[in-house]
Parts: C-alpha cells; sequence; structure tokens
C-alpha cells in the first residue's frame, strides 16, 4: 500500500499527496480539489525549500549540528495541521495523538531524507543548476 | 516563562525565549549537547520568520480555499534529521526526534 493510501486510511486524516519537486505535479487523496491539491504542493515544496536553506545556514554555524537535511515540518492550525515529511503532504485534524501518529508514518514510511534533497528540488526546474548551487 | 517545565518535555534538549524580532532573550541548554547560544539566536530568527509565512499561509488558504480551521496559528516545526524545533509565540524547544511527542510540545507552548 502507498503512504497517501496509508495515511488516508487514518481516521482524522482529511486528505494526503505526494507532490514531484517541481511542485507542480502531483497526487493526492481526500478532501481537496484538484486546484487546491496543485496549491498546497507548491506551498509545501516552498516551505521544504525555505526550511532547508535555514539548516543550511544552521549548518555553517555548528557543522553536523543534527538539524541537516531537514526531514520536513509542521504548520500547526487552530483545528487543521499540515505535515510534510520529504515530498509528502497531509492535512489532518488536531486530534489527540493524531500528529506524533502521523509524524511516526511519515517517518518510517517516506525514511531518511538525503542530503541531496536541495539538489534535487532545484535541478529538477531545468538545466543544471547544480553547479551554480554547490 | 518556565523554561525548565519546557525542558521537562519528552526529549527536550534546550527551550528558549525571543523577542518579537527574533533575538534570543533567555535559553536553557541540556548539558552534552551540540547546540550554542548562538545557533540558537539564529534558530530564533528563523522561527520569528518561519511563523510569520506561516500565519501568512494560512491566511491566504483560508480566503482562498474558504476552507477554516487554520487560523490562528498554533505553531511550527521544523523538523531536522536529529531534531526538531517546536515554536509558537516567542517561546521554542528543541526536541531529540526519537523521543519527541510533538503534540505535547505544542500544548505546553500553547499554554505557556
Amino acid at each position: 500500500m502507498n503512504i497517501v493510501k496509508q495515511l488516508m486510511a487514518i481516521p482524522g486524516v482529511i486528505a494526503a499527496g505526494e507532490y514531484a519537486f517541481r511542485g507542480d505535479r502531483y497526487s493526492y487523496e481526500g478532501a481537496l480539489t484538484d486546484e487546491f491539491a496543485r496549491m498546497a504542493s507548491i506551498l509545501c515544496r516552498a516551505n521544504t525549500l525555505s526550511v532547508n536553506m535555514q539548516s543550511e545556514i544552521f549548518d555553517s554555524f555548528a557543522e553536523n549540528c543534527g538539524c541537516r537535511p531537514v526531514q520536513g515540518w509542521i504548520a500547526r492550525g487552530n483545528q487543521i495541521t499540515i505535515c510534510a515529511v520529504g515530498n509528502y503532504f497531509a492535512f489532518i485534524e488536531n486530534r489527540d495523538e493524531l500528529l506524533n501518529d502521523v509524524m511516526t508514518i511519515m517517518r518510517a514510511k517516506v525514511g531518511d531524507i538525503r542530503d541531496d534533497l536541495l539538489a534535487n528540488l532545484y535541478a529538477k526546474l531545468g538545466g543544471d543548476t547544480k553547479e551554480a548551487l554547490y | 516563562m518556565n523554561l525548565d517545565k519546557m525542558m521537562d518535555l519528552p526529549g527536550a534538549m534546550a527551550a528558549f525565549t525571543y523577542s518579537d524580532r527574533g533575538d534570543l532573550q533567555s535559553q536553557v541548554l541540556r548539558e552534552g549537547t551540540e547546540l550554542t547560544p548562538q545557533v540558537l539566536d539564529l534558530l530564533a530568527h528563523s522561527c520569528v520568520a518561519n511563523l510569520a509565512i506561516a500565519s501568512m499561509e494560512a491566511r491566504g488558504w483560508e480566503a482562498v480555499t474558504g476552507q477554516g480551521g487554520f487560523q490562528p496559528l498554533k505553531g511550527f516545526s521544523v523538523v531536522g534529521l536529529e531534531w526538531s524545533v517546536v515554536v509558537n509565540g516567542n517561546c521554542g524547544v528543541v526536541v531529540k526526534n526519537r523521543d519527541a511527542d510533538y503534540e505535547a510540545t505544542f500544548n505546553a507552548l500553547q499554554a505557556a
């Protein structure tokens, strides 16, 4: 069973999806329209890029301090939380223990994100951007 | 703000407070951690930025989609390789991933 289907089987998960590193290709299940899923994919990709950039700065201050590479992020809303791990995302209700369960499953199923995430995020835009970045 | 209480959260490595501009105001570091006050100061600045961006996204998402439940934002967390930083308001906690209880940490920060 793929990760999105596994997440959607958990009561309280509103929607889950996977976005390509480009951000404009995605698949999803749950209570989102196609347009909202596209927007969610772009939002998640932008935030993932942002926190990865931040972790590179931390790393320059304290090498191997344990933050890099970033595995994901969580935005805790009033009633809904967005979880992102790698290139997967989930919109979940704020129910007791659900956030911990979802994060445990996402971390276990997606696996450790490797150091080449940023290179992938940029390189998939087209062309050899890796050389310019590093 | 009782940072010592925050250090009782599962996996807590550091707890800190910061100003609205992101300047580190107080911190407690667990002995033996690789984190330094300098890294925490940088972390605090990024926390302010991330909370502002996430608030903007929540506001925009609700306006565009008509879906509710995102505002007001109750916190933001960045999940690193070994540790995560969880923040809300003007306080943050760094927790070890393997021991982290995200829900308890968000709840503690909200109550603080």
